[in-house]
């Protein structure tokens, strides 16, 4: 044990990222049994949690973990005859390797990720083999309950071992396909963290740094995937912002608003270099235009200087790989900076159909209404955005709109009305 | 020892009846079924249904038969056929099935029970 001081849940949280995939893809490699594997290594961590805080954490985490691991599956299956094969693979496990050479968490990741298994699963299944969090702290994280969260997981592992969901890395020509799973996962593991990080959310846990934690994993694992790195750059650019995000009071402060000079420039430069590194890999994708766009915002000095035409640029492109009317409606923003609001509007109200349960939607085209002072339209579709949130930030910016009515008497536009922040995510 | 599937092969008959090249599609459909079967992949052939409007459904109504024409659930797409194959594992099923000609079909892939495991 590491002296005789108590640990903290931070210090604790930290040592089984850093061991608890590792655990248990040795022990998924050893056994031939992610199912079991994962429910050992479970077990070692929520005995950890009791001992750990008391005792401090052991000078060898990932070897303790397996050792409990270890011991506490040989009591499970003497109880169960049936596993006898599994007993002396159990016996026979060197918990002195805990191996790292070569790196098997790659092969977790993608089994959890594996396509044939639901979103919310591959998320909750990642969090709790991979990164060594608990199926309480999962739940709380996605505020769900922990029996719905926990049934999550005992679904998707038994379709792993029913469906014959093999565990093992994909083939080459499956590659591209199944790295983009891994990515969906964790860039929505980002934004929940993003999302619902703010003054009033009490959490203990930041899922944005688990996010980017992760993808650099996968970076180190499989290096010189283009969109690996793009996503990396994408989530360390929002990070850079996060903290002007909001002011003293909570509340949230706009993209044009915030103050510059407390971003974390250096981040962003590491973030630009990482831009750079991946446009060498291959015509730009999905996310290392998503990725573009933000670097865009962030190395523009003021929001004055903002180079909107880089950026409609960049959302043309973004539409052709990802047609989606998200994209479109994004793009419509950058395009009202460039072409005018009337070109703006008129984009936006062809996507009114595909996106009238999109509070962004109404949100944006309230703001475009607002500047040609059609005010009791734009009042309107506030509402309707405010009916669509259940985002207290937003909320909040809408009611302020539908109170003020966001302009002056004369019906032209105040600058001073607050807009909502819309870039992704 | 491999895992079996079905493979539910579910369209909408009506488009796909409607579309006047539908008789030269078979062509590379068959083609799919011989590659496959020379590979030893297939267990059972397996049927191509007829379309669903000649479907009859028999269900139980408080312990009563009801007998009602039509699929067991009314929808545009219908399983429209279904074969078994025998591959490694869930990997090599949805390759197989990512290879099938027929862009307008969506395959279903369900393991079959294995009534040697435990618990059946």
């Amino acid at each position: 044990m590491s002296g005789d001081t108590s640990a903290t849940l931070e210090a604790i949280s930290a040592a089984f990222r850093d061991e608890a995939g590792a655990v248990c893809a040795s022990l998924t490699r050893q056994l031939g049994d992610l199912d079991l594997a994962e429910d050992l290594v479970q077990d070692a961590i929520v005995i950890a949690l009791q001992r750990w805080p008391r005792d401090g954490v052991p000078d060898r985490p990932g070897a303790w973990l397996l050792q409990t691991a270890r011991h506490r599956g040989i009591d499970r299956l003497r109880r169960e005859a049936r596993y006898r094969d599994k007993l002396q693979a159990l016996s026979a496990v060197n918990v002195e390797q805990v191996s790292r050479e070569p790196d098997e968490r790659l092969r977790l990741i993608f089994t959890c990720c594996h396509p044939a298994i639901a979103r919310e699963a591959q998320i909750a299944l990642t969090l709790r083999a991979v990164m060594g969090m608990t199926t309480a702290e999962i739940a709380r994280a996605f505020l769900v309950s922990e029996t719905t969260m926990g049934q999550r997981i005992v679904r998707a592992k038994r379709k792993i071992v029913e469906a014959h969901i093999p565990y093992r890395m994909p083939a080459r020509e499956e590659l591209p396909e199944r790295v983009g799973e891994v990515l969906a996962m964790l860039y929505l593991v980002y934004n929940e963290g993003f999302l619902s990080s703010g003054p009033d959310r009490a959490t203990s846990r930041d899922l944005s740094a688990d996010a980017i934690w992760l993808c650099e994993l996968v970076n180190a694992l499989l290096p010189d995937q283009q969109e690996v790195l793009a996503l990396l750059a994408l989530m360390k650019l929002h990070e850079a912002r996060r903290a002007s995000r909001f002011d003293s009071r909570g509340s949230v402060v706009l993209l044009q608003d915030q103050d510059r000079a407390v971003w974390d420039h250096a981040a962003i430069a590491d973030a630009n270099a990482l831009l750079e590194r991946a446009r060498r890999l291959g015509a730009p994708g999905p996310y290392w235009l998503q990725a573009a766009i933000a670097a865009c915002h962030a190395d523009a000095a003021t929001y004055a200087e903002t180079d909107w035409a880089q950026i409609l640029a960049l959302y043309n492109a973004l539409t052709r790989v990802m047609p989606s009317p998200v994209v479109r409606l994004n793009r419509a923003i950058a395009l009202r900076h460039v072409a005018g609001a009337a070109s703006a509007l008129e984009e936006v109200e062809a996507l009114s159909v595909d996106l009238d349960r999109y509070h962004l939607l109404h949100a944006t085209r309230a703001e475009l209404l607002r500047e040609f002072g059609r005010i009791d339209e734009a009042r309107e579709a506030d509402r309707r955005a405010f009916e669509l949130t259940n985002n207290p930030a937003e909320r909040e910016v809408l009611l302020r709109r539908i109170r003020d009515g966001g302009a002056t008497r004369d019906g032209s536009a105040d600058a001073a009305a607050p807009r909502l922040a819309r870039e992704p995510p | 020892m491999g895992q079996k599937y079905v493979l539910m092969f579910v369209r909408d008959d009506e488009a796909f009846l409607a579309d006047p090249a539908h008789d030269h599609r078979y062509e590379s459909i068959n083609q799919w079924f011989m590659d496959l079967g020379q590979q030893g992949k297939i267990v059972e052939t397996g049927s191509e249904l007829q379309p669903a409007h000649n479907a009859t459904t028999v269900r139980w109504s408080g312990g009563n038969p009801l007998v009602t024409d039509g699929p067991f659930m009314e929808s545009k797409e219908t399983v429209a056929g279904f074969t078994t194959i025998e591959v490694s594992d869930l990997d090599e099923a949805i390759a197989i099935a990512k290879r099938w000609p027929a862009k307008d079909h969506a395959i279903e892939i369900r393991p079959v029970v294995d009534f040697e495991m435990d618990g059946h």
